[in-house]
């Protein structure tokens, strides 16, 4: 496995495979040296007693020579205690064989010469299929070379029956070992489920969720950490909503005076003349974009959730028409794709949504030419079109920024905005889910989009 | 979010001058009671409410406003919910209780539940600071025209349900026995009936019941709607008169 592969799989599956490797690693040690040992000491007693036997029976055959030969075929048969066994005497005019019949080629040359030789030797082989141990002794008396096969089937079924019970138990130590650091790395990353829970509560906007008080002292201090980090974040958006709400109360009072007072003014403004009539003129001017500055910075500065109680079923193509119907300056039908779509969200911030657009439309384009409502794969689409200069790709994300309107031309001078009106459009249409963006429009201007899933906001 | 004034109007521009406004010069003076604890604010605002051609009688706390209630006749009462001593909404309560003495509640808070707790108490209407003196009046104008509904009614009574409205009297009985509405409440039962079962649109609704080019928030609308019910459903939960249209609006049920 590469190292990249070992990266990617996931901690639990690492600790998983570390736990099997070593459990195979400490057991097949101890299996290796079991098998040495076992198996070592059952052929040792087996070729102990093989060789025990051979002398005794050597004896036998060299005091059965002494006498004559006469009785020596009898003794052979006789020697033979089992089937798989054989005893081969070579004699000058030959080899005599009894049990199992094997051709005295087949053994190997090194054994019979030291048995020629008058040295004693065993030697462990394969004779026709069949695992033996050869045991060559020389006969005193003349000098022939005693040779006798033991079968060794049955200590190579034990051993075969040893070897696979250490290799089944070799795997399943293994699988044993996967198992348990499986087992183990969860309950050891439990917490830190936990703690992703919790964090992703968070997150998702609830500032309540605290982990467990934990006994582990490692997990007592993460979790003290997190739940202190948590309160924290509290206390800020606690603090930063009271000071949103305090600002927003404190900038509305002198503006609803201010504009009053102005309303005041505007109304008596054939009254004054010269210079005080052209200082008044731009003071109420100020004024009014003063105010949907205020009024639009304190609206995308802090509401940063829309109130469950303000989502409804709202009709697109409705909301759309409606605001249309009431603008100032005049703007075309609305086209509705067919049966039109329903989304939930907050009818406030939809009409808003809609009526920056055809604001934005008005200022930089010389209003808009097609304001239609579509279904789309995302949901619903509001399209509002204009036949301005377009948007070159360049500062298509720029407009959506905040205080952007510097980075367009052709923006008419005595309806200044508040710069803020596309980024309410983004901020808005984001808390639905939604996403807004700009395109060119074919034959000319540029294409506003707005995407809201018909889902919940 | 100056926009979340509950009638959603572009505060900040002229305002398209509703179709009534200028039309019936023999409308009387409006005769407003402003409850306003700052005191520039009081002065700006009265200042051009007068030149909308209203008379404003101020009060700085929710104490002096009952006091001054008590002895004088207002037609409107504009209410701000941050008030010293006994808070806007539990003076709006108050009034709500003494009567139907149209209320409308100017305030500086925007949260939908701010909204929704005023016009729960009783108001009428509900505007956000900062708000335009021309488009204050535009609203009285409206709540005031309620008391007359544009078209005379031939018919002397309406059956909804158990339900019976006597459109002359401006009365309205449930099983026989007298129903206390508020002109708003007045006015949304007439539309709906007056529909004969058709889905009014919660557009139509809030354009012929606050008589304004409402801007969508429908808030002020679901508000009313649950009041009216209280007042004239048996059980407000399974509503078997004011009936809620999915998607689309309400309607009448039961209409004899």
């Amino acid at each position: 496995m590469t190292r990249v592969r070992i990266t990617r799989l996931s901690l639990r599956w690492r600790v998983a495979v570390a736990f099997g490797l070593g459990s195979l690693m400490i057991t097949g040690i101890f299996a290796v040296v079991t098998w040495n040992l076992a198996s070592g000491y059952m052929l040792r007693q087996r070729e102990m007693s093989a060789t025990a036997q051979a002398e005794v029976n050597v004896r036998l055959v060299d005091s059965a020579l002494h006498q004559g030969s006469g009785g020596l075929g009898d003794l052979l048969t006789g020697l033979t205690t089992d089937s798989d066994s054989s005893v081969l005497l070579e004699r000058t005019q030959g080899w005599l064989t009894s049990g199992r019949q094997i051709d005295p080629a087949r053994l190997p040359t090194p054994l019979l010469a030291l048995g020629e030789q008058g040295v004693p030797a065993r030697q462990r082989l394969v004779v026709e299929g069949v695992p033996v141990l050869a045991v060559t002794l020389p006969v005193s008396s003349d000098r022939s070379t005693y040779v006798e096969l033991f079968p060794l089937t049955q200590i190579d079924r034990a051993f075969r029956y040893i070897s696979a019970v250490l290799i089944g138990g070799v795997a399943a130590s293994t699988l044993l070992g996967i198992a348990i650091g499986l087992w183990t790395s969860k309950r050891a990353l439990r917490p830190l489920t936990e703690l992703t829970r919790a964090a992703s509560r968070v997150a998702g906007g609830d500032l309540q969720a605290r982990l467990p008080a934990q006994d582990d002292p490692d997990l007592a201090r993460m979790a003290t950490t997190f739940n202190r980090t948590v309160e924290e974040l509290e206390d800020r958006v606690r603090q930063d909503a009271r000071f949103a709400g305090d600002v927003s109360h404190e900038l509305r009072s002198p503006l609803t005076t201010m504009a009053n007072a102005a309303a005041v003014l505007h109304r008596r403004r054939d009254e004054m003349t010269g210079t005080a009539g052209r200082a008044v003129e731009l003071l109420l001017a100020e004024v009014t974009r003063f105010q949907r500055m205020v009024v639009d910075l304190l609206e995308i500065s802090r509401d940063h959730q829309i109130d469950d109680a303000a989502v409804e079923t709202v009709d697109l193509g409705e909301l759309v028409d409606h605001v249309t119907r009431v603008r100032l300056h005049p703007c075309p039908v609305v086209e509705i794709d067919g049966a039109a779509p329903a989304v939930q969200g907050d009818r406030r911030r939809l009409d808003r949504v809609v009526a920056n657009l055809l604001d934005n439309a008005e200022k930089y384009a010389g209003g808009p030419v097609r304001v239609a409502v579509l279904r789309s794969t995302a949901g619903a689409r509001i399209e509002v079109d204009d036949a301005g200069p377009g948007i070159p790709p360049e500062l298509r994300r720029q407009v959506f920024e905040r205080f952007a309107r510097g980075v367009r031309a052709g923006r008419r001078g005595d309806d200044a905005g508040s710069g803020l009106g596309l980024a309410l459009v983004t901020q808005h249409v984001a808390r639905h889910g939604g996403s807004a963006w700009v395109e060119d429009r074919p034959g000319g201007g540029a294409r506003f989009v707005v995407e809201l899933p018909v889902g919940a906001p | 979010m100056g926009h979340v004034s509950v009638g959603m109007v572009d505060v900040t521009s002229p305002l398209p001058r509703p179709s009534t406004m200028g039309r019936g010069n023999a409308e009387v003076r409006a005769r407003l009671l402003m409850v306003e604890d700052d005191e520039r604010i009081r002065l700006a605002l009265g200042l051009a409410l007068a030149d909308e051609g209203c008379d404003v009688v101020e009060a700085a706390s929710g104490e002096e406003a009952l006091h001054l209630l008590a002895t004088t006749e207002v037609d409107v009462v504009l209410l701000d919910l941050m008030l010293p001593g006994i808070d806007g909404l539990e003076v709006c309560r108050r009034l709500r209780g003494q009567g139907e003495l149209p209320i409308i509640i100017v305030s500086a808070r925007t949260d939908t539940s701010d909204v929704i707790a005023g016009l729960e108490a009783g108001a009428d209407d509900y505007v956000t600071k900062p708000l335009m003196a021309s488009e204050l009046a535009a609203r009285i104008r409206a709540l005031l025209r309620r008391r007359h509904p544009a078209s005379t009614q031939p018919r002397p009574v309406i059956r909804v349900g158990e339900v019976e409205i006597y459109p002359a009297e401006e009365a309205v009985l449930r099983g026989g026995a007298p129903v206390h509405l508020t002109r708003t409440e007045f006015g949304l039962l007439m539309e709906l009936a007056m529909a004969e079962g058709r889905v009014v649109t919660r557009e139509e609704l809030l354009r012929r019941v606050w008589g304004y080019d409402y801007f969508g928030d429908t808030r002020l609308l679901d508000v009313h709607i649950r009041r009216l019910r209280r007042k004239v459903e048996r059980d407000p939960d399974n509503p078997t008169c004011v009936l809620t249209v999915r998607g689309r609006g309400y309607k009448a049920g039961g209409l004899a």
